[in-house]
């Protein structure tokens, strides 16, 4: 039971970290790329959007497998 | 690009909405193949990710322009940080209030439209305008 708790610990606290990072990135690029090139501002907005969907992918997955751990494995 | 008359972009939302919610439909009923709880159950995983995602999408293009970069990078962290605590307690209602669910054709469904969706949104996002 303690172990699937921590497992589960595990899984949301590294996704949330790897999540944050590459935000933290991807923002970054956003906010860089747009003071150089402010006409293309709304097409880099789309660009990271559809980015923004494949880096949370894993997470979110991560997030489904940690909640079925925490709430039918271990409740 | 469909352009406002400001000069915004309009989002291909609606689209992008109606394709995933037929992909999640044809998901569920050929998990209703199996079973009609599985069906159901896969339909409830893929409304646990178009909901979140559709929040998602709402929320980050709220602003738009080079003017406006600052509160779009704002926004992009609040609504990805909003989606996965979303995402959190739908299936936590879900594994609490849904007895008897299907776990597998559930998991599935949401993952494969984790998986699917940034490509379908890339083929149907909005065109540039030359």
């Amino acid at each position: 039971m303690e172990m699937v708790m921590i497992a589960a610990s595990i899984i949301l606290g590294l996704g949330a970290l790897a999540t944050g990072i590459g935000f933290g990135l991807l923002g970054g690029k956003l906010l860089e790329s747009t003071a150089r090139q402010p006409e293309m501002a709304n097409q880099l907005q789309t660009k990271t959007f559809i980015m923004a969907g494949l880096l949370d992918a894993v997470p979110m997955i991560g997030v489904g497998i940690a909640m079925y751990l925490i709430f039918v494995v271990a409740g | 690009m469909t352009k406002t008359r400001t000069g915004l972009i309009r989002l291909p939302l609606v689209r992008w909405l109606t394709a995933e919610g037929s992909v999640v439909l044809v998901i569920s009923l050929l998990w209703s193949l199996e079973s009609r709880l599985a069906g159901y159950s896969a339909l409830i995983g893929g409304l646990i990710f178009v909901i979140p995602s559709a929040y998602f999408a709402h929320r980050v293009f709220r602003h738009q322009g080079a003017r406006n970069a600052s509160l779009m990078v704002g926004d992009l962290f609040r609504a990805e940080s909003i989606k996965l605590a979303l995402t959190a307690v739908f299936f936590a209602a879900v594994f609490i209030l849904m007895e008897p669910v299907h776990v597998p054709a559930l998991l599935f469904t949401f993952a494969v439209m984790v998986a699917i969706s940034p490509a379908l949104r890339w083929f149907l996002r909005s065109k540039p305008q030359r």
